[in-house]
């Protein structure tokens, strides 16, 4: 059983990463769950899992020639299988994105939920890839114009190519009372439902400085809580694991970034 | 709305309204814009819509013929153009009392949004607003950009377009999801 969610933002500073290793860590309570830094050219991740030092990341399974097996890039910790990937610019740039199509299929064929934290943008090819490979997304907005006309153009790209929308969190919110309205009315448009509404929150900024996701380091804060009842709300659907290693494999992946 | 009469920096007539308000932006205007609908100009009426700023930021918007403030003001004021614009500088103290007018409020991004043509002075004018007013006054503005289904209908649209061409661009067109080619 595997089902492939990207995690994706038009815009950044919506705290993607931090939703990304939330929902994993909640989903992991029930669910075998790979988490990977699908984010090639602006990786955060790593720092966001106390994995700066990580001694292999995706990037060197992305090279020509490598001499790393998959499972070298894989890392146990919070109860997920978390894949880091390098800051190194250079290394993005030698970096070959179709590798990534059969990096994804191996981790796929052995985990329950796979999550590919995205870039915030859809102006490469590498960048709208992980959107491409996915099942479907799960879309980080936050309450303000930018966010949501920016999230409403990535679930455009991401249907583009057949991926539909999971469901949305509005991340980072302040305004309790005007919220209801506005996921209300935003519901109109996205697909999937309102998985969650997560307030501000300094335990997110102060995990992220301590280099623990959220729920590691404040697991009872309510922006916690929120993340664990939007993970709920997460319909994970069953599938056979080789279908979606398949067809990753056989997705058509761009020649170059 | 009570604030004194400030130094004249320009008066023009414009066919876009944003203009003046990205003018006021660059400038780090504090003061005021006057718009004056051509119609008005025209007729004689005494419709005008004023908007404050603060560092180039609105902060008030209020219609003389209305007696109305914030975005219903804006709404009074907006329409074809061409406008009259006057755009007047006054010392920060000057606007302090004005300024603490809750109902005539708008969020920093709402005369733009709502009288000019320009998404990106939109964008703009929010990335130069002080975080503390890009909180709660802000969910109107949301509310009325997700109301507005035809503008949203424009942004999906011409997401789609640009989805399909950079596909093509990027030799993705095998993984698109032809349901609904043409």
């Amino acid at each position: 059983m595997v089902e492939a969610f990207a995690v994706a933002s038009g815009k950044g500073g919506t705290g993607k990463t931090t939703s990304t290793l939330a929902l994993g860590m909640a989903l992991a309570e029930d669910h075998d769950v790979t988490v990977v830094d699908a984010d090639t050219g602006m990786a955060n991740l790593l720092f966001h899992a106390g994995l700066d030092d990580a001694a292999v990341t995706l990037h060197d399974l992305l090279v020509e020639d490598a001499d790393a097996a998959v499972s070298d890039a894989v890392y146990e910790r919070f109860g997920m299988k978390v894949v880091p990937c390098g800051t190194s610019l250079a290394a993005f740039r030698a970096a070959d994105p179709e590798r990534l199509r059969d990096v994804v299929a191996d981790l796929a064929a052995d985990t329950d939920v796979l999550l590919l934290d995205s870039p915030a943008a859809l102006g490469s090819k590498s960048a709208v890839l992980p959107v491409v490979l996915a099942d479907r997304t799960v879309i980080v907005l936050q309450p303000t114009i930018p966010a949501l006309s920016d999230g409403l153009k990535v679930q455009e790209y991401a249907r583009s190519y057949g991926t539909e929308t999971a469901g949305t969190l509005f991340n980072r919110v302040r305004d309790d009372e005007g919220i209801e309205r506005v996921t209300e009315q935003a519901d109109r448009y996205f697909g999937g439902e309102t998985l969650g509404v997560i307030p501000e929150s300094d335990a997110a900024r102060e995990a992220r400085q301590a280099g623990e996701p959220l729920l590691a380091h404040a697991p009872d804060a309510p922006a916690s809580q929120a993340f664990r009842e939007a993970a709920s709300r997460l319909d994970v659907r069953d599938g056979a694991s080789e279908d979606v290693a398949d067809r990753f494999r056989s997705a058509v992946v761009p020649d170059e970034v | 709305m009570k604030i004194p009469r400030g130094d004249l920096l320009r008066s023009r007539v414009v066919d876009d309204p944003g203009t003046a308000l990205a003018t006021a932006l660059d400038r780090r205007l504090t003061g005021y814009a006057v718009f004056e609908p051509q119609d008005t100009v025209l007729l004689g009426d005494e419709t005008r819509g004023v908007v404050t700023f603060e560092d180039g930021v609105p902060v008030l918007a209020y219609c003389t013929d209305t007696d109305r403030g914030g975005a219903e003001a804006l709404a009074d004021v907006a329409g074809p153009g061409p406008y009259s614009v006057e755009l007047y500088e006054l010392d920060p103290s000057a606007l302090a009392e004005a300024h603490e007018a809750d109902d005539l409020r708008v969020s920093p991004g709402l005369p733009a949004e709502r009288l000019g043509d320009d998404r990106d002075l939109v964008t703009r004018t929010r990335e130069a607003a002080p975080d503390a007013r890009l909180g709660n006054d802000d969910t109107d503005a949301v509310e009325e950009f997700l109301a507005d289904e035809a503008q949203i209908e424009a942004i999906r649209e011409q997401a789609r377009e640009e989805a399909r061409d950079r596909a093509e661009e990027w030799g993705l067109t095998d993984a698109l999801d032809d349901r609904d080619a043409v």
